[in-house]
């Protein structure tokens, strides 16, 4: 698609609406005041919802032809790969995309979403409110109100024809939308507002639009077969010998749209940092200040300052008085647990065997973690001293989880970016609220994230999936340390800080760091084909890769996997779960196979970690 | 650098025996006391020469700690000798033997050899474990013992080459099948298989191995 402005109708626009919300691409317009339009295209009669930013020269009705432009939201066909270096200059949103919108109770702010619980726009209206825009809408769309929330409208596809409202709908009788309603109920608990912001779209998603993607005909799966040889064939080029039928080819595996670059914007820097704050020290923006975080980490200086907002240590709207307050509590706390374990009495500690054994792990551990920092060398080291006592005061803190092997690595680079034991205590306690399921007595919580690695890889890259399957290194064992320890043991430490601050956020989902594990992966994929790998050589080859890993790429990567995956035309829901994605309805056979295959893949891990049998051979 | 064999080792034992400072002194010929503890497994290879013939050892050292017991077991199967770790100075670690021994015998292949090992024997003053009592263990056990040091390097050339010999012995008596790379020992790349030292030796091209460790 080109940007051609020949032919192009300005069918409204206002000025004084600022950015609030956006893909995290257009990062940079974030809270600029603009200009909104809404534009249709005479040849295709395509509408846009459209945004420039007052800090470029707008000429309202003439489309400056040298901009480039970039789609709001990449998806399908429509992706444009985006020059690496070339900042998008103003949005441009595809009307077509937009399933519902929403307007706030003061009418002084819009929301765009996309039906896929994602928001495509958030605008805010400086210069009263929003209601000749409404109009607008409203003019040139058909919408209906949400049952639910009467701010939410909901945007009917006339093709369709449907004209009972939405409020008269039984929408609840078929099984399709009774699924809709089971994923929104089970979202909703843990994010309330998102997930009826996405659900209530994503009903209008299915009265508007017949097209689902999942039920979408079958004939696409020979072409997808077609495409997977090949890719496979790509894979094994360099070795001779190996015939593709040597693995099983995956049948229904979904094609992604093609992967964009997202470079890493520039860390947080101080004054960016003081300017997000309001007269008391109170961070006005969370979200915003996330996602910055998420493109482009922290500025080192400031680390040891946001890390304590991103660990829970001190919450994001305190004010510099509060943390005062909060500061001196921890402080307290902090000591007062110290003392429980320092005050035993040897005979006290003789007759608690589990207290016992956990205080000597401790010691033993401390002595063995990144000893060949200066930071921790050397006998008599106070920084030693610091960690054990973090980590004897830890399971105080919290007896049932106590200490495990690997708390130790998460931190050791805590301390070293703090360098006070209260905070690095406190920061360590917040991210082990994070991970503790990692550290299960049954190991429950990284079976599940194994296992989820291993659907997302089958689903973003089913040859190498497969390959690995017929390797028996579909457990996926050999990430095990990745995961365990947040890739803390693959990266030189100052790289570690940035690829913790991007996870910490929690962009674009609670999951990264199991895209990021496929962004390593996937680089590994012609190695592990081309030289037949086998579950000891590929199990040594990802040990290895240890301090070779470049953590901007991949973080680049892993971006763009996600955007490939969450725009593939046939997601599924056990992906869309774990992406945290609200659930949708699917066609009845494919769900079936897909339950089945998640299911034995559970039993699968399940009976590799009761035996711990696994055949390997060299 | 071709080799005859190739043999897959498993160090195992509680935390803190010792396992990695045995492979490293037995890879590097040093002692590095300040070592990180291990996560999940890591590897460590050398070469040999037994009876004047290249051996390409390929251990894995695994974690000890309980937790990943579960993960760490998957890496059993496959191995032709085990190295089973107690530390000299703290007798639980020789009392968990019989835990270890159960679950090696029942994860790898019965022709696995066991190799018994008490380390620390530089640390004779703080000895909680008599050395008799370790060869009692293994005799009752049927495994072959030796105490090392990691840090004086005692014994530790000979725990590994032991253990390699005894492998082989099994080979030439014909109690592995080399064939079954299951048995964790694998052909080495240049070795014709008209070789008649090595029964039944054909088949299996063992070119694919050869740029691992
Ligand atoms: N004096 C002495 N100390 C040793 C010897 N071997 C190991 N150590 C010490 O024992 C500690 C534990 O050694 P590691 O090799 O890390 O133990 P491990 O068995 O690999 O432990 P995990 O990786 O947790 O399973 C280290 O801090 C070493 O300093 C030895 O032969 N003599
Ligand atoms: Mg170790």
């Amino acid at each position: 698609m080109e940007d051609n402005c020949e032919g192009c109708m300005e069918l409204f626009s206002q000025d004084g609406v600022l950015l609030k919300q956006a893909h995290s691409y257009y990062i940079q317009y974030f809270n600029e005041s603009g200009t909104l339009y809404i534009t249709e295209y005479a040849n295709t009669k395509d509408r846009f919802i459209e945004w420039k930013p007052n800090s470029v020269t707008v000429h309202s009705d003439s489309h400056d032809s040298e901009w480039s432009f970039v789609n709001a939201i990449y998806r399908g066909e429509q992706m444009s790969p985006q020059p690496p270096d070339s900042k998008p200059k103003y949005i441009k949103l595809d009307m077509n995309q937009v399933r519902s919108f929403k307007v706030s109770k003061k009418n002084d702010t819009m929301t765009f979403f996309d039906g896929k619980g994602e928001i495509l726009c958030h605008f805010f209206f400086q210069h009263g409110n929003c209601f000749s825009l409404f109009a607008a809408l409203k003019g040139l769309l058909k919408t209906t109100v949400s049952k639910r929330d009467k701010n939410i409208h909901i945007i009917v596809d006339e093709t369709l024809q449907l004209n009972k409202s939405f409020a008269t709908l039984d929408l609840f009788q078929d099984s399709q939308s009774a699924s809709i309603v089971w994923g929104f109920v089970r979202s909703f608990q843990e994010k309330p507002v998102e997930t009826a912001f996405g659900a209530f779209a994503k009903i209008g998603n299915t009265i508007g639009n017949n097209f689902m993607p999942s039920s979408s005909p079958q004939p696409i799966e020979e072409e997808v077969i077609t495409n997977d040889v090949k890719e496979y064939e790509r894979g094994v080029e360099s070795s001779d010998g190996a015939s593709p039928k040597d693995y099983e080819i995956i049948h229904s595996s979904p094609e992604l749209p093609s992967r964009l670059q997202y470079p890493r914007g520039n860390p947080l820097s101080y004054d960016q940092w003081t300017a997000l704050q309001d007269s008391e020290g109170r961070i006005e923006d969370v979200e915003y200040t996330k996602l910055h975080i998420f493109r482009g980490g922290i500025a080192p200086s400031l680390r040891k300052v946001v890390w304590k907002y991103m660990l829970d240590f001190y919450p994001w709207n305190s004010s510099n008085a509060d943390r005062k307050t909060i500061l001196g509590k921890k402080e307290q706390d902090y000591y007062d647990m110290k003392l429980q374990w320092k005050t035993l009495k040897p005979w006290q500690l003789q007759n608690f065997v589990q207290l016992r054994d956990r205080l000597s792990l401790v010691e033993k551990d401390v002595t063995r973690t990144d000893r060949t920092l200066p930071f921790y060398a050397g006998d008599n080291n106070k920084n030693l001293q610091a960690m054990s006592d973090i980590l004897m005061t830890y399971v105080m803190h919290n007896f049932d989880l106590g200490y495990v092997q690997g708390m130790s690595d998460l931190l050791s680079p805590i301390l070293y970016l703090l360098q006070n034991e209260v905070d690095a205590f406190w920061c360590f306690a917040g991210f082990m609220e994070r991970v503790c399921t990692n550290f299960d007595a049954d190991q429950a919580g990284m079976k599940t994230q194994l296992s989820n690695l291993y659907i997302l890889l089958k689903f973003s890259n089913p040859t190498l999936a497969s390959y690995l399957d017929n390797q028996e290194s579909g457990n996926m064992f050999f990430c095990f340390r990745w995961l365990l320890v947040l890739f803390k043991r693959e990266f030189e430490l100052h790289d570690v800080f940035r690829l913790w601050e991007v996870v910490w956020t929690n962009h674009p989902c609670n999951n990264f760091h199991l895209l990021i594990s496929i962004a390593i992966l996937e680089k590994q994929q012609s190695e592990f084909i081309g030289e037949e790998m086998g579950f000891n050589e590929i199990l040594k080859h990802v040990n290895d890769l240890s301090g070779k890993l470049d953590v901007n790429d991949i973080l680049d990567n892993a971006e763009g996997l996600y955007y490939q995956i969450r725009e593939s035309s046939q997601l599924t829901n056990e992906v869309r779960q774990i992406l945290g994605l609200p659930l949708i309805a699917e066609s009845s056979p494919k769900d079936d196979s897909t339950d089945s295959i998640e299911n034995e893949l559970m039993a699968n891990v399940d009976k590799a970690y009761e035996n711990g049998l696994h055949t390997s051979y060299f | 650098m071709s080799y005859a064999y190739l043999f897959k080792y498993i160090i195992i034992g509680d935390t803190g025996v010792g396992k990695s400072c045995l492979l490293l002194q037995f890879t590097d010929k040093r002692f590095q006391p300040v070592h990180d503890l291990t996560i999940g497994v890591e590897f460590g290879a050398r070469m040999i020469t037994i009876d004047g013939k290249q051996i390409k050892l390929q251990i894995w050292d695994t974690a000890g700690q309980e937790a990943f017991r579960s993960i760490t077991r998957s890496y059993y199967r496959g191995a032709a000798g085990a190295l089973l770790v107690y530390d000299i100075t703290r007798r639980e670690t020789f009392s968990h033997l019989t835990t270890w021994l159960e679950d090696a015998r029942q994860h790898s292949n019965s022709n696995m050899v066991i190799m018994l090992i008490g380390n620390k024997s530089d640390l004779e003053s703080r000895r909680e474990v008599k050395k008799e009592e370790g060869e009692a263990f293994a005799r009752e056990h049927g495994l072959v013992f030796m105490e090392t040091s990691a840090k004086t390097a005692a014994n530790v050339e000979e725990a590994f080459i032991n253990t390699a010999k005894e492998i082989y012995e099994k080979i030439q008596e014909g109690v592995f099948d080399i064939n079954n790379e299951a048995n964790g020992i694998k052909i080495g790349p240049q070795h014709s298989p008209t070789n008649p030292s090595l029964p039944g030796a054909g088949g299996k091209d063992g070119s694919q191995g050869g740029g691992c460790c």
